[in-house]
């Protein structure tokens, strides 16, 4: 099975460490336990919601934010820069 | 814990005992590298610019180039110049180290023909005289570290970086000094990292360095975005610079933050230090080698190649496709951290074992193959 692992107990996000194809079934590892069902093809390394996520909810991951979220994510989608923002060094706004 | 080192007049000790041949400026490249390839033992120590330069920035290209040449993994240095005042800005610098100096300005020689000439039978002399020193028992207080990451994904926040940080540990624990650099890649865990500062004021420094850089970013009107996190750091699943920084971090341990750096600047009490330098890993490393890291424990999740021409680099990678993949190009695999549950501690404890055996000569990827460079950071115009 996929393997996906929590960071934190209060993470949002897990990293899968296993590539994964939309259906799939991840078994969350490290702080998290349980199963979730992917939602789309996600890459080894790349992440997934482990929670649902409204449009401009703080992203967790190690415990700290590292962003927010630019779109509603349902729990098993990638998190990636399609829908997650950096708040750091941003002098473009 | 010891390795074998070679000890300089000094007292630092080198890993390695190359004959450095080293550029004052970019006019003298070519000769620098006709010499390194003449003599077996010399390494080619080049810079662009110099020339041109003023204030701040000239200052930093003189202490750099000189502090390369001081690097304790050097035995002894001929200096390419180009005519004699410019090269005697950089050798009165490498002087006080008390290490052979040979210096050869292709203008008074005759050009670089004759410049080649004479600067290779320095080198050739200077090698020969540097084989007959042997490698001797040293602590692990007589190691100056570098850490570094380049090629980050997921994996380095997982498992190369915290490796690397259990190394940090115990270098620190053993008397020696450990420095982590990178400014901009701190953007985001700058706040969890000032807590382990020795005091307000280191503190202070460090979060000046870090903030005050964003600042600049901000000022200028730039998005780190189109920059850090780069390309393959985003293909291997790295969103922001916050979520690199954080997993970054992990390069330094957990001992207390003792002392902040300026670019090339060499720590002089033990423990961890900061050095404020650009992110890109070139310019990074050649930094950290000109501050007198002997050794660089460089850690790659999609794959970097690079090394410092002076400080030994290893790869460490916990990316199983990449340690599979780029093999030719990492030295060290932890991703059994990922893949078997292999703790960090016994990982760390593995590469401490390694980079002791490479401090006291085993070879390194970027070494046998030459994936070295140098790139000393400038913050001016030319003038």
């Amino acid at each position: 099975m996929t393997r996906a692992i929590v960071l934190n107990p209060n993470d949002n996000v897990a990293t899968l460490i296993d590539d994964a194809a939309a259906g799939a079934e991840a078994e969350l590892t490290g702080e998290g336990s349980g199963t979730i069902t992917i939602l789309a093809d996600i890459p080894y390394g790349h992440k997934c919601a482990v929670v649902a996520l409204k449009s401009g909810t703080d992203i967790l991951k190690y415990g700290q934010v590292i962003g927010r979220a630019t779109a509603d994510i349902a729990v098993g989608d990638h998190v990636h820069i399609h829908n997650v923002e950096a708040l750091r060094a941003r002098g473009d706004r | 814990m010891n390795f074998l080192g070679y000890e300089r007049p000094d007292g630092q000790v080198g890993l390695r005992n190359y004959v450095g041949v080293v550029s004052v400026m970019d006019n003298c490249n070519s000769v620098t590298r006709a010499v390194a390839a003449a003599v077996q033992g010399t390494v080619p120590v080049t810079t662009l610019f110099v020339r041109g330069q003023l204030g701040r920035d000239l200052e930093i290209a003189y202490d750099t180039l000189a502090g390369l040449a001081r690097n304790p993994n050097l035995a002894g240095i001929v200096l390419i110049g180009l005519e004699p005042v410019t090269s005697e800005e950089v050798a009165q610098r490498i002087r006080p180290c008390g290490k052979p100096l040979e210096v050869v300005n292709i203008q008074l020689v005759g050009g670089t023909i004759e410049a080649t000439a004479r600067a290779t039978r320095h080198a050739a002399r200077m090698v020969r005289e540097a084989s007959r020193q042997r490698r001797t028992s040293q602590p692990l207080s007589k190691l100056t570290v570098g850490v570094e990451c380049g090629g980050s994904d997921t994996t380095s926040g997982l498992a190369s970086n915290p490796s690397i940080g259990v190394v940090a540990d115990h270098i620190v624990e053993g008397g020696g000094k450990v420095v982590i650099s990178e400014t901009s890649e701190f953007f985001g865990a700058e706040h969890v990292f000032a807590e382990r500062a020795v005091s307000e004021e280191v503190g202070r420094q460090f979060l000046d360095s870090v903030l005050g850089f964003e600042k600049e970013v901000m000022a200028r009107g730039l998005d780190l975005r189109g920059a850090n996190p780069s390309k393959d750091n985003i293909r291997g699943g790295l969103t922001t610079i916050e979520e690199k920084a954080l997993g970054a971090m992990a390069k330094a341990g957990t001992s207390p933050l003792v002392g902040v750096l300026d670019y090339g600047r060499a720590p002089r009490e033990p423990g961890l230090h900061f050095m404020a330098t650009p992110a890109p890993a070139v310019e990074s490393l050649t930094g950290l080698a000109a501050g007198g890291c002997q050794l660089i424990l460089f850690s790659t999740g999609v794959g970097n190649p690079i090394g410092s021409m002076v400080a030994t680099t290893v790869k460490v990678s916990g990316n199983r496709n990449t340690v599979a993949n780029f093999s030719d190009n990492i030295d060290f695999d932890v991703s059994p951290v990922i893949e078997s549950g292999e703790p960090l501690r016994e990982a760390g404890d593995r590469l401490l074992g390694f980079a002791l055996e490479v401090a006291s000569g085993a070879l390194t990827t970027s070494e046998v193959l030459n994936v070295r460079e140098t790139a000393i950071s400038r913050f001016e115009p030319s003038m």
